[in-house]
């Protein structure tokens, strides 16, 4: 449902922003199958219908018209034969009277028989006659309605009858549709007439307009219906297909204990338990997988637990055995230091292997200090300043910011800053080490400078490996166990942080551990980049002053 | 006069070296592999502290914990291979004064223990007050007017260590030194769940309490006199 409603709703929310409609619709268009489905049979629904109407709207007209058209034809023609037959028998002896009272009766018998009120008629000859009778119009027709093209042909040919449509001005001021019809009446001694009868279409034209009504009613109605119904039957289609696409999306998400109901047994419920035996496929998987692992953790929890007991007796007896070489001739007393600082290396290896492990099963829980990082390195920088001084080397602490105490694991940020103290000091070819600490609104960060060999691009993206070594035959001084980095990306991770590396051949390497304040992710610029940028060029005659400008280490000269 | 310490270790290769090196620093040795009968080896051995393995077979070392903390304050250091957090805390709370976590070395060992068998480091003799309580040094006594509240020995020398300088605020860092003995930084959860345990006891009201005060973001404090 939810792609569907939240299309709908993103639609409705605006709707008052006339602007914004165009793109809202083909929103809608876009994302929502039943907008799709119902603009389409509507749009095409109504044009069918509209097609279907005016054609029949079309024949019913032509059919009202034909047949009325037909009906008065032969009402004027009965009426205009009747009075012909009537003037041929008429004896008028140049009787000007005779004349008009007979053109009279022909009138009133006309009327009668043609059953309009509206007729006209008027003297073809122009040639003055004393006993022809006037010229007249009645019922309201008068010569100004008809047009000369249909007089003049009525005129031209005496046998035909002529008819044409015309407006017949109504009493509100407007035109009614009508229809006139001509023909010739030939009158003794006073020649030919041509008379004319007018019909209104009122009452067809009415008739007309309530079948158009109707006709326009029923199609709206229809599309209303149509509409209507399309949306119910969407609706039983698209909801389920909503619910199986929120379904699909909760299972995508890792909800794997979603299914889709299943009703009846049509093509739905077949998707519907297709698609459940897929959840219950994947979720078994999962399970497995997830089991497995577990196992696997557990494992290598166990193993390091179980080998920690021998291996404090161990440690018990070599300490002992070490304390005592001084008792030992030249060749055991060797051993026995061996044996001791191997067990030391041994003793480390196990307890970097088992921190990784709990990473791996994800039961690091932080124990949070509100702490200065800027303290915090300082305090690593001098308890690992005897070893600095065996490398000879320098370490300089830059610290514009960060000594507000920030949430976070103070042992694990110090185990990263000893890690990458150590290994700067160990690949820094005995050339200055700057640690420098920053902060900003969102992060702390810590960023620890070497100017020693660098690594290349490869190299420095496997560093965080477990058990990876940069150069394998590079003399080992710290006998580090190869986890130091892999546990102090996941130390940074635990705090929400993280930890990057620059390094390049010939300039040295740069890791900036950043940690977000609470409750704030990381976003924006970090307080340190990374890439220290064009700043590097390792120097011996580094100022001493603090802050150290960076900027003039480049002045040095390359090794 | 030779301390003698209980080893409770079902791995009797451990076991046997921890004796070799406790004998060597002239410590008198009993020990026990079964968690079973460590409770009788206790009761029959009275020693001066007890070395336990959190992981025992018969009865896990917690409950062994509990219930020599029961009928005694003997001190009591565990020796676990799991830092984690829910069984160290879980090991202190039953009562343990310290923990020291495999692999470990001999000095280590040597020094937790000594650091627990040591005599008072405050002059004997001595009177103080805190609150409502009157603790006698040379004693080893609390007292709230005629009761005697009885503490284990690292528990009253805790109180007595805020005692001595009432006006002075402690840092956890700073009891662990005096009281613990660490020199470095150590875990801190010692000394808050150290500082529990006290209150239970010696608080009328632990929710509120009024013997150890605490100092938001710094550490604890003797109470005022009353």
């Amino acid at each position: 449902m939810s792609p569907t409603s939240t299309a709908t709703h993103a639609v409705v929310a605006d709707w008052r922003d006339v602007r914004a409609w165009p793109r809202r619709i083909a929103l809608a268009w876009r994302r929502s199958l039943r907008f799709r489905t119902l603009a389409l049979t509507l749009g095409l629904t109504a044009l069918t219908i509209l097609v279907a109407l005016v054609w029949m709207a079309l024949a019913i007209q032509n059919d009202l018209f034909e047949s009325r058209i037909q009906q008065v034809q032969s009402a004027a023609s009965r009426a205009t034969q009747s009075a012909q037959t009537t003037l041929d028998a008429a004896v008028v002896e140049s009787d000007t009277l005779a004349l008009q009272n007979l053109m009279d009766r022909v009138r009133t018998s006309m009327s009668r028989q043609a059953a309009t009120d509206m007729i006209a008629a008027f003297r073809i000859s122009d040639q003055p006659s004393s006993t022809a009778p006037q010229d007249f119009e009645a019922g309201g027709l008068t010569a100004d309605m008809l047009t000369s093209g249909l007089r003049q042909t009525v005129r031209r040919d005496a046998g035909t009858q002529w008819w044409q449509s015309i407006g017949i001005p109504a009493d509100d001021g407007g035109h009614a549709p009508g229809v006139v019809i001509g023909q010739q009446l030939i009158l003794p001694e006073a020649g030919a007439y041509e008379v004319y009868f007018a019909y209104e279409l009122g009452s067809e034209a009415q008739t007309l307009q309530f079948v158009q009504v109707t006709l326009w009613g029923v199609g709206i109605v229809l599309v209303v219906l149509i509409g209507a119904v399309s949306w119910f039957v969407l609706r039983s289609v698209t909801v389920p297909i909503a619910q199986a696409a929120e379904t699909s999306a909760k299972l995508a998400s890792g909800d794997l204990g979603v299914r889709l109901p299943v009703q009846g047994e049509d093509e739905f419920a077949t998707l519907g338990r297709s698609f459940n035996a897929m959840a219950d496929s994947i979720e078994a998987q999962i399970k497995e997988l997830a089991e497995l692992s577990l196992v696997q953790q557990r494992f290598v929890s166990d193993v390091s637990h179980e080998l920690r007991t021998p291996l404090t007796t161990i440690r018990l007896a070599s300490d002992m055995l070490n304390d005592q070489r001084a008792a030992f001739d030249p060749t055991t007393a060797r051993a026995a230091e061996l044996l001791h600082a191997q067990v030391q290396r041994f003793e480390t290896l196990l307890t970097d292997l088992l921190e990784i492990s709990r990473y791996d099963a994800g039961s690091v829980q932080l124990e949070n200090e509100a702490t200065s990082l800027a303290h915090l390195a300082e305090d690593v920088i001098a308890s690992m300043q005897q070893l600095a001084d065996q490398h000879g080397t320098d370490v300089r602490l830059v610290a514009p910011g960060g000594y507000s105490p920030v949430d976070m694991d103070p042992r694990r940020v110090r185990r990263i800053v000893r890690n990458l103290l150590g290994n700067a000091i160990e690949h820094g070819e005995g050339r200055p080490i700057v640690v420098t600490v920053d902060s900003n609104q969102e992060a702390v960060a810590l960023g620890v400078r070497d100017f020693g060999l660098g690594m290349s691009e490869a190299d420095a993206e496997r560093v965080f490996d477990r058990f990876w070594r940069a150069d394998p035959s590079r003399k080992r001084t710290i006998g580090g166990t190869g986890l130091g980095l892999s546990i102090a990306l996941g130390d940074a991770r635990l705090h929400g942080g993280t930890l990057e590396v620059w390094s390049e051949l010939g300039r040295g390497t740069n890791f900036v551990l950043t940690l977000p304040r609470q409750g704030a992710g990381l976003r924006g610029t970090p307080p340190i980049p990374a890439d220290p940028g064009d700043d590097g060029i390792p120097s011996d005659d580094l100022g001493m002053t603090q802050p150290l400008d960076l900027s003039d280490l480049a002045q040095g000269g390359r090794p | 006069m030779t301390s003698r310490i209980l080893v409770v270790d079902d791995d009797t290769a451990l076991a046997e070296m921890i004796g070799i090196v406790l004998r060597t620093e002239g410590f008198e040795t009993a020990f026990c592999a079964d968690g079973a009968a460590a409770l009788d080896v206790w009761r029959a051995e009275r020693p001066d502290l007890i070395l336990l393995d959190l992981m025992l077979p018969g009865m896990d070392g917690i409950e062994i914990c509990t219930r020599v903390r029961a009928e005694s304050g003997v001190p009591i250091i565990m020796l676990t291979a799991r830092t984690d957090t829910a069984d160290v805390v879980r090991g202190l709370e039953s009562g343990a004064d310290d923990y020291i976590v495999k692999p470990f070395n001999p000095k280590e060992l040597v020094a937790r223990i000594r650091t627990r068998l040591r005599p008072s480091t405050q002059p004997a003799g001595e009177t103080l007050r805190i609150g409502d309580l009157t603790a006698d040094v040379a004693a080893h006594e609390v007292r709230r007017g005629d009761t005697v509240i009885a503490l284990t020995p690292l528990e009253f020398e805790l109180l007595v260590a805020l005692a001595a300088k009432p006006q002075q605020v402690f840092s956890r860092e700073m009891l662990l030194e005096q009281v613990w003995g660490y020199h470095y930084k150590a875990d801190t959860r010692l000394v808050n769940v150290h500082v529990q345990r006290l209150r239970a006891k010696v608080e009328i009201d632990p929710d509120n309490p009024k013997i150890v005060t605490t100092v938001r973001g710094v550490g604890y404090r003797a109470g005022a006199v009353v």
